[in-house]
């Protein structure tokens, strides 16, 4: 059973998909399936509906989740009232959204559901919190919604699971690499936890921070703009914490400084580094450091051969290379068997 | 007339309104929703209330169980919606029969909570039948949902569906689940059917909740401002209760005073049936007193403590502030037209035999000195004819009216040395009322600007004028 039992050293876990039908459904439904025949109980929510929840485009909802008889799960009412098996409500959170009032139930039988829970990243914390405190739950699950879209962050989970397959790429080496990307910017070193405490509860503007400690505010809102990265870089600071998104010109820009050796960005988590792999490597080749204040322990990477226009890799060849690549356990879900 | 018409008319009640600690717009929407009271028994019972929750808020020891009443405020959801629903015998959803069972589980520890303190004649009622409806199992948890218990038919239902799989056959799972569906709505049907007969006692106890939440700010707030409970006076119509009120506080001002470490001067005053002049120099708190009386007034008719150290209120239909900085461009009116439109306003109210209180800040002040004077003597001569208890401050000296006139003692310059900042002029003011025989009014004007470090030559030519007219009372320091 693989992985499973390094789940229950955390509170809480997010699973993260690279992409759009790659396999992250069936890794959160295995983890269910297990924690169930190990007789835990989890409670289950997804990053909200502004994350993945609806398709804007095409309107259809995401797939629904296996629910085991026992846990706990949190969604929204409307989704809630088109169940078609029984569970109880336990709680219901006061401020309604529109798709009707959050809510936490019980299920008294297998079922499925759609899922749509906190969709920012205070929001979701408070729900790691809370959630144990009210009900006998043993662990925290997060339905990490693609990462990159989304407001709220999945490192705020204490552990990660990635999923990544074939509907990403059909072509292994791209395949490998893509994910080996995200698997390095999941793996940046955490903040100090003195710098993290500082840094906490800013969530707008740029800031420098001094040797001595010391967090000064130059009054800029973000590293978006050409001018914003300009007025950034031209400062000459070297150590600069960027509480939104981490861009590849932003990036390009400090790779131009002499000095990128001994720039240390300090950033949210790694879901917010939207710069090209050659950029973001160059950095960090060139001496430039980042730092998470939230990181997430990354358990494992699990792959879907499969992609849904039908291609298939080689699902032993594909595990192998993965692990080769990242050096973590990699799992091909579908072929150890639900 | 409600909270929130009176809060934009008189100011300090907006204030007043913010410093209350409630747990939500539920309850803010009530106390902008609360009547101003025109009966002195339904005030006095509602004095009697506050008092109560006000002794129990200063009685030691309350503490811990205030703090856990405190948290259950914030614990209380708005239900509006689920109960206009059950008024209108709707049928309802899962997630509103779960909020009316926790509704009612919440009411059953508000009256534990108020039981400890002694306060269960404002607790809500208990709603024990409620919670045993939605809980047919005893399970005595607030959880919800369609329990097998309430219908066999929806027992055998949901066996049949549990034995059905989707995976194997979704038609059959598809069937079976539709007709769980309809036993459930059949069973949500029969139990808002009986909630809607309990209609009544939900929105009760739901209004009651609030009512509750608001007696205990209110106390929190007279602990806060040192709110005293007024003794009320019917209005008998015979036009002889006296207004009095001693100590009087404006607790805004006294905020921002003390936010300077300074302290406001309590003012205090009689005021009988007929008008009363106040006059006194500028910067002395002519205004203050006015909005201040307007203040008490109000709270006292919306069931608050008065910031005073006691006072004598008789009961109003009305409140009128006339403060003449209305100006509303918008509509093409200068400040002078407003001023005299609202006066008018307020005439016709009196003339229709409304027992009100009017309170006007130097009316007619933005027109010519002739005209002006003139219409101030017309506004207190039809006050006088209408016995309209009113104050109304002034700058007009000589007034061809015989009329009670209250004066700010005024500005005790003869302590004040060099330039003085406008902040610190209240420093030599005096700002307590005093019965005031002479028909001049106090002219400090030029004696404050002059302090306050205005052109000295500028002062000179104003002096010079001011001789070349006879006028050789004006004091200043020069």
């Amino acid at each position: 059973m693989p992985f499973v039992d390094q789940i229950l050293r955390y509170k809480s876990l997010s699973v993260v998909g690279l992409g759009k039908n790659t396999g992250k459904t069936e890794c959160l439904r295995y983890i269910i399936r297990r924690l169930y025949e190990l007789n835990k109980v989890p409670a289950v929510t997804s990053i909200g509906i502004d994350g993945e929840g609806v398709d804007r485009v095409t309107a259809t909802p995401k797939p629904e989740i296996l629910l085991e008889k026992g846990m706990y799960f949190t969604t929204v009412g409307s989704f809630y009232l088109q169940k078609r098996f029984t569970a109880e409500i336990c709680h219901v959170e006061e401020i309604p959204t529109i798709f009707g009032k959050m809510l936490t139930a019980r299920a008294l039988e297998r079922g499925t559901m759609v899922i749509a829970g906190p969709s920012d990243t205070f929001s979701l914390q408070r729900w790691i919190a809370d959630t144990p405190q009210r009900f006998p739950v043993d662990i925290c699950l997060v339905d990490g919604a693609v990462s990159r879209l989304s407001p709220a962050s999945p490192a705020v989970t204490q552990s990660m699971v990635l999923a990544t397959g074939a509907a990403y790429s059909a072509n292994l080496k791209t395949l490998v690499a893509g994910t080996k990307f995200v698997y390095d910017t999941i793996q940046l070193p955490a903040a100090p936890e003195e710098i993290r405490m500082q840094l906490e509860h800013t969530t707008k503007g740029i800031r420098f921070l001094g040797e001595d400690g010391s967090m000064e505010d130059p009054g800029i809102d973000s590293a978006l703009t050409p001018e914003q990265i300009k007025k950034v870089v031209e400062t000459g600071r070297e150590h600069i914490y960027i509480p939104g998104v981490v861009s590849n010109a932003l990036l390009k820009a400090l790779l131009e400084r002499k000095d990128t050796n001994k720039i240390c960005l300090y950033i949210r988590d790694f879901s917010r580094i939207f710069a090209e792999p050659q950029t973001f490597y160059a950095f960090l080749r060139k001496g430039g450091r980042f730092f998470q204040l939230l990181k997430a322990n990354l358990l494992a990477v699990c792959v879907n051969p499969v992609s849904p226009e039908g291609y298939r890799l080689r699902s032993k060849e594909l595990v192998a290379s993965m692990q080769d690549a990242l050096g973590i356990p990699v799992y091909d879900i579908k072929e150890s068997g639900i | 007339m409600t909270f929130s018409r009176f809060a934009d008319k008189i100011d300090g009640l907006h204030y007043l309104a913010e410093k209350m600690e409630l747990s939500g717009s539920r309850v803010r929407r009530y106390l902008m929703k609360t009547p101003f009271c025109t009966k002195a028994e339904v005030l006095e019972s509602h004095f009697d209330i506050l008092q109560k929750a006000f002794d129990i808020l200063e009685t030691p020891g309350t503490g811990p169980v205030v703090m856990q009443l405190k948290h259950l405020f914030t614990t209380v959801h708005d239900i509006s919606g689920t109960l206009e629903d059950l008024k209108q015998h709707r049928v309802l959803d899962e997630i509103a029969l779960f909020e009316i069972k926790y509704f009612a589980s919440l009411c059953r520890d508000f009256r534990l909570l108020c039981e400890k303190l002694d306060f269960t004649s404002q607790a809500p009622d208990c709603l024990q039948p409620v919670f045993d409806l939605l809980d047919p199992d005893s399970t005595g948890t607030a959880g919800f949902y369609i329990y097998d218990s309430y219908s066999k038919s929806l027992a055998y239902a949901r066996k049949k569906a549990a034995a059905t799989d989707p995976d194997k056959d979704l038609a059959l799972w598809g069937r079976a689940t539709d007709r769980v569906l309809q036993e459930e709505l059949l069973v949500r049907k029969e139990l808002s059917a009986k909630l809607s007969r309990m209609y009544d006692v939900l929105q009760s106890n739901f209004d009651r909740l609030a009512y509750l939440e608001l007696w205990f700010a209110k106390a929190e707030l007279a602990g806060k401002y040192g709110m005293v409970r007024p003794v009320i006076v019917p209005a008998t119509g015979t036009g002889t209760e006296v207004f009095s009120v001693d100590g009087m506080v404006n607790p805004v001002i006294a905020d921002i005073l003390a936010a300077d470490g300074m302290t406001f001067q309590p003012v205090s005053l009689m005021l009988q049936q007929g008008p009363c002049l106040l006059t006194g120099a500028n910067m002395s708190g002519k205004t203050v007193v006015l909005k201040t009386l307007a203040l008490v007034q109000a709270l006292t008719q919306f069931s608050f403590f008065i910031p005073a150290r006691k006072a004598v209120i008789p009961l109003v239909k009305d409140v009128f502030l006339v403060i003449g900085d209305k100006q509303d461009h918008y509509r093409g009116l200068s400040s002078y037209a407003a001023e005299m439109l609202e006066l008018d306003k307020i005439m016709g109210i009196v003339k229709e035999g409304a027992d009100v209180l009017v309170l006007a800040d130097e009316p007619a002040r933005t027109t010519n000195p002739a005209e002006g004077a003139a219409i101030l003597c017309a506004l207190i001569a039809f006050l006088q004819q209408y016995n309209v208890r009113s104050l109304v401050s002034t700058h007009y000296g000589e007034l061809d009216v015989s009329v009670r006139k209250l004066r700010v003692a005024g500005f005790e310059g003869g302590k004040a040395t060099g330039r003085l900042d406008p902040a610190s002029v209240s420093k030599y003011m005096n700002y307590s009322l005093i019965e005031d025989k002479d028909d001049a009014v106090p002219k400090e004007a030029l004696l404050i600007a002059q302090l306050l470090g205005v052109d000295a030559s500028f002062i000179q030519m104003a002096q010079n004028f001011l001789k070349k007219n006879g006028n050789e009372r004006i004091q200043t320091g020069a």
